[in-house]
């Protein structure tokens, strides 16, 4: 639908009037919107829904596999529906937890030799990671391990993950 | 109990409050549970032997005045009371205090009087091992452990302090410390009374982010902003001394009304208990102890001072609360 004002770009504002009883329905492009006044609609949620990118409000339908929650439903409540929905959604949450964190990821919650990375976090047997890690995510994140150790000067430790990694590499799937 | 207690510096802080979020591995959230899934968790957490001190409580079985109770000692959040598919574990002492089915299958707290966070985390680390020991807790390598709400996700790990700093608001600084504060990264709420503009002048200092850090860090921001705030606190106690007979006045004024009154609301009588703790932690007043005090800002409140008293206080609550004043401070 066309802006009923300028009757060139698309409407994508919908805007009520209600004047002593009434009632009128104008579809407005958005330069026309800001030009009668009607701007920022940022600010009319920005104390409740400070964090939360405008795109949010386009309806997307993304679900989650496990829980059937929607991307739109966190817009609603603040939450989201499962711990899956963290990776269902992980693209759209970047945004949002850099808003509130600072920062995109967590600290390692265990170090190189699998103990808990100066707070506490993981088990030492970190045994109940969502899901295994394919081959190749576990060659990278070995060889992200390596560059670590060796940045730190542990050789002895980076040559074991290196055989590691090399195992993996012989090891047909 | 532990809140009966005072400890370091309690002249200032009033409690120190850990708290971990966490949830089991391959279940919803609990707002997305019916109330069978929810039944499931607590049996999932039944099953773990706990030490003996530990003793979990389902919320169908605690009556409303003991809920609302343990909220009026900020031991549980407002909205768990009343959530009967919910469940407690407390320890003795309940220093350790976990709400299951809250806002996070697990919300596990450790509390301890004054400034205490060295030990509130050993204790926070110990019985949180325990349960991790024996559940697999929702995490992963990219967000650490995963909560309901994303303001938690990471280390899901809140720290956070109740101070008392009546002589920093009277020497009006209050304003600037807190826009410090919230600046670098923290959160300022004030308690008892946050619709009367804190008039007990308590405040709870606590951590935002959760993410990308570790508990270390999150300790040490907090508690860096805590230390300072003591000693600022204590040094506007002794500007505020210096001009000892108004001060004195105004803290004696305090106890003489809660002393001799006969009528007396929740909101006078924490006011009130406000001056007698600055009255009381600067040596004005010496005919009653810190301790003591303390208790009566828990008791005085309407569900736990009708706990203590074993009876219904809803027509004269504010009678039976002067009486109980009258009697705790004779």
């Amino acid at each position: 639908m066309k802006c009923e004002k300028c009757g060139k770009k698309e409407a994508t504002v919908k805007y009520y009037e209600n004047i002593n009883g009434e009632k009128r329905e104008l579809h407005l492009c958005s330069n026309c919107a800001n030009s009668i006044g009607i701007t920022d609609f940022g600010s009319v949620f920005s104390p409740l829904f400070l964090s939360i990118p405008d795109y949010l409000f386009e309806k997307e339908k993304i679900y989650c596999d496990t829980c059937g929650y929607k991307f739109d439903d966190y817009a609603n409540t603040g939450f989201l529906g499962c711990p899956d929905c963290y990776d269902t959604f992980s693209d759209k949450l970047d945004d949002i937890l850099y808003k509130l964190h600072g920062k995109t990821r967590h600290i390692k919650l265990l170090d190189k030799n699998n103990k808990v990375n100066t707070n506490r976090g993981y088990r030492e047997n970190n045994k109940n990671s969502n899901r295994k890690l394919t081959k190749e995510e576990e060659i990278k994140k070995l060889k992200q391990e390596i560059q670590d150790l060796i940045k730190q000067e542990k050789y002895e430790q980076a040559a074991v993950v290196r055989d590691k990694i090399k195992k993996l590499e012989n090891k047909k799937d | 109990m532990w809140y009966e207690d005072i400890s370091n510096d309690s002249d200032v802080v009033i409690s120190t409050r850990l708290r971990y979020a966490r949830n089991i591995a391959g279940y919803k959230f609990p707002h997305m549970m019916n109330n069978n899934e929810q039944a499931k968790i607590i049996k999932l957490i039944e099953n773990v032997k706990l030490k003996d001190n530990y003793k979990l409580f389902k919320m169908k079985d605690i009556d409303v005045d003991t809920e609302n109770s343990l909220m009026e000692k900020h031991l549980i959040s407002k909205e768990f009371v009343g959530n009967d598919d919910g469940a407690i574990i407390a320890s003795d002492k309940y220093d350790i205090l976990c709400m299951i089915n809250e806002e996070d299958h697990l919300r596990i707290q450790s509390f301890e009087s004054g400034f205490n966070p060295d030990k509130a985390y050993n204790n926070l680390v110990e019985f949180t091992n325990m349960l991790e020991k024996n559940i697999d807790f929702a995490k992963n390598d990219k967000y650490g452990y995963l909560t309901a709400c994303p303001t938690n996700v990471g280390s899901g790990f809140r720290v956070s302090f109740m101070l008392h700093l009546p002589a920093l608001a009277k020497i009006k600084m209050l304003n600037k410390l807190f826009n410090q504060i919230t600046n670098i990264g923290l959160s300022v709420r004030g308690f008892y009374g946050e619709n009367t503009k804190g008039d007990g002048y308590i405040y709870q200092i606590s951590n935002q982010k959760t993410l990308g850090i570790s508990d270390k860090e999150i300790i040490n921001n907090v508690t860096a902003v805590v230390k300072t705030l003591i000693e600022q606190e204590r040094k506007a106690r002794e500007i505020l001394k210096k001009n000892n007979l108004y001060l004195e006045d105004e803290v004696y004024r305090a106890y003489g009304t809660l002393k001799y009154s006969r009528v007396i609301n929740e909101e006078e009588a924490l006011k009130l208990l406000s001056r007698v703790r600055l009255g009381v932690s600067t040596s004005i007043i010496k005919e009653v102890d810190l301790k003591k005090i303390q208790n009566l800002m828990i008791n005085i409140k309407p569900y736990t001072l009708k706990l203590i008293l074993k009876q219904d206080i809803e027509n004269d609550e504010d009678k039976v609360r002067a009486d109980y004043i009258r009697k705790e401070l004779k």
